[in-house]
């Protein structure tokens, strides 16, 4: 077997941008979205583990949903801890993401889980995505995606240090925990936190590194203009949308 | 038939609370007139939670659990119904077979509702009433169902709460409607159109075929039928085909997720594209 290529990891190394979509918990869920995903050129998947039930018991499922359609399954896990980064690429991960990373060491903390030696400390393992792949543990780094979240006050005041640590791929910059670690909870749109966001996005950029970000579809441009590369997107909106739009013709009749 | 009081019960058993059945809201819709809407495209407790307050919002009645064709079984049933529970959503469960077993079975492990695909003939029609409901009505088995923990009356209560639905779905049906219409305990008679359309010789995507002259003819003559009997009749449509059935005097739709979460990756994906 080759390896499966990491669709969201190779739109970025395109200089292209990555969509990632949240809201699907069950693997046949993914299978019917595979082919909208792949009609209108989605990346991958969010598989949400630091807040909801995906976890190792859950992932061999959800990730193969996702490789039976090419959609990279990126998965936020709940701790910055070495083993459960390399237990969830294991599982089938193809991108983890770790909240909260607020230094340089914790940035580093996530590459020692999630990379081999020498960059890391990787544990040694047939991970599922490794099946039938006989150099699986020399190209796994290549393919493997790390993303971090910056989503404190002290990340950003950090920002510079943690910009400096290699083999992180995307920086991604999320407003509701960084609106709460400035005394803003709840206030996402609070000047303060738009304007220290917009700053932390901006010096991503200038560092040339990749940015993420969470949003709808009103906020695509705001943050595409601040260079964001990787977008995470949630099907809540969508479903809202679908259900009002029938609903107001059943209400009209 | 009232319940026989059990006058062994210990006493410390008197402290169970009392629960009230769940009301089933898409059967009160269906008969105060008004239109009920399911949707189907959830197959885990979670992501019917999430959809739970949009549901709400927007005045949605169900979520269809699809076990004729996908994974929804007795083993995942619990879960799913209880998940609409929480939202006071009707989980409507489609099976697989017209088996007076599987009927109790499936509103035992707490479906509110059955919707029976391919029933052709008043007795077939007669099977599913078997099944679902309890003597002197039908057979179903007498198990305290999940939906009646702590009911005290449940099986009182249970075949008034509990919502019947035959696909009509099949040109052989449409030849025995009229048989099949006088069938009791049936609530909705739901015409569904890719069947149909199969079994007039036009194999089809199934909102396609409804538009076929022939299909379109004779699905409406058995809205219209149904109608005249005094029955609510069903049916499947996204947003493009709502007026006809509508029209067609519908009072019970299925509609899908597939279309919103389609239509939004759209919109969103544009916008990435276009910036």
């Amino acid at each position: 077997m080759q390896l499966r290529p990491n669709r969201a990891k190779d739109k970025l190394a395109a200089g292209e941008v990555a969509i990632v979509v949240g809201g699907m918990s069950d693997p046949d869920a993914i299978d019917a979205f595979g082919p909208i995903a792949n009609a209108n050129d989605i990346a991958g998947m969010w598989l949400e583990g630091e807040h909801a039930g995906v976890d190792a018991s859950t992932l061999g499922n959800l990730t193969r949903a996702c490789d039976l359609w090419g959609i990279s399954p990126v998965v936020r896990i709940n701790e910055n801890s070495q083993g459960l980064i390399y237990r969830t690429l294991d599982c089938g991960a193809q991108g983890i993401v770790v909240p909260h990373v607020n230094t340089a060491a914790e940035a580093r903390n996530v590459v020692d889980g999630g990379k081999f030696p020498p960059i890391g400390k990787r544990g040694a393992y047939t991970s599922r995505q490794g099946h039938g792949v006989s150099n699986y543990m020399n190209i796994a780094d290549d393919y493997s995606l790390l993303v971090i979240l910056i989503e404190d006050i002290i990340a950003y005041q950090n920002l510079d240090e943690i910009l400096e640590v290699d083999q992180i791929d995307v920086f991604f910059v999320a407003p509701s925990d960084f609106a709460a670690s400035m005394g803003h909870t709840g206030d996402i749109n609070h000047p303060e936190v738009v304007e220290t966001m917009n700053d932390a996005f901006r010096r991503i950029e200038a560092a040339g590194r990749n940015s993420g970000a969470t949003c709808g579809q009103a906020e695509i441009p705001r943050y595409l203009d601040l260079g964001a590369k990787f977008l995470l997107t949630s099907i809540g909106p969508w479903l809202s949308n679908g259900a009002a739009s029938f609903m107001d013709d059943v209400k009209n009749h | 038939m009232p319940v026989q009081k059990d006058r062994t019960t210990p006493h410390h058993r008197k402290a169970i609370h009392e629960m009230q059945l769940r009301p089933n809201r898409v059967k009160e819709k269906i008969y105060a007139g008004e239109v009920a809407v399911s949707v189907v495209g959830f197959t885990h407790p979670d992501d019917i939670d999430v959809f739970g307050p949009i549901a709400q919002a927007n005045g949605i009645d169900a979520v269809w659990l699809e076990g004729e064709h996908a994974g929804v079984d007795h083993a995942n049933l619990g879960n799913l119904t209880r998940a609409c529970d929480l939202w006071g959503l009707t989980p409507v469960v489609r099976i697989n077979e017209n088996s007076q077993g599987l009927i109790y079975r499936t509103l035992d492990c707490g479906a509110q509702a059955i919707a029976v695909p391919h029933v052709n003939t008043a007795e077939e029609a007669q099977n599913v009433v078997l099944g679902g409901k309890f003597p002197p009505i039908g057979r179903r088995g007498n198990y305290a169902s999940r939906q009646g923990h702590g009911v005290p009356n449940y099986m009182e209560l249970a075949d008034d709460h509990s919502l019947l639905i035959v696909f009509i779905e099949d040109i052989i049906a449409y030849q025995n409607l009229d048989e099949i219409l006088e069938v009791e305990n049936i609530d909705i008679f739901f015409v569904a159109p890719g069947d149909f359309a199969a079994s007039m010789g036009h194999k089809g995507i199934w909102d396609q075929v409804a538009n076929i002259p022939e299909v379109a003819e004779t699905m409406e003559d058995t809205f219209h039928r149904i109608h005249a009997a005094g029955k609510i009749a069903g049916a499947t449509c996204g947003k493009a085909g709502l007026q006809r059935y509508l029209d067609l005097g519908a009072k019970f739709f299925l509609t899908t997720t597939q279309e919103w979460i389609n239509d939004g990756a759209a919109n969103f994906m544009d916008i990435v594209k276009n910036h």
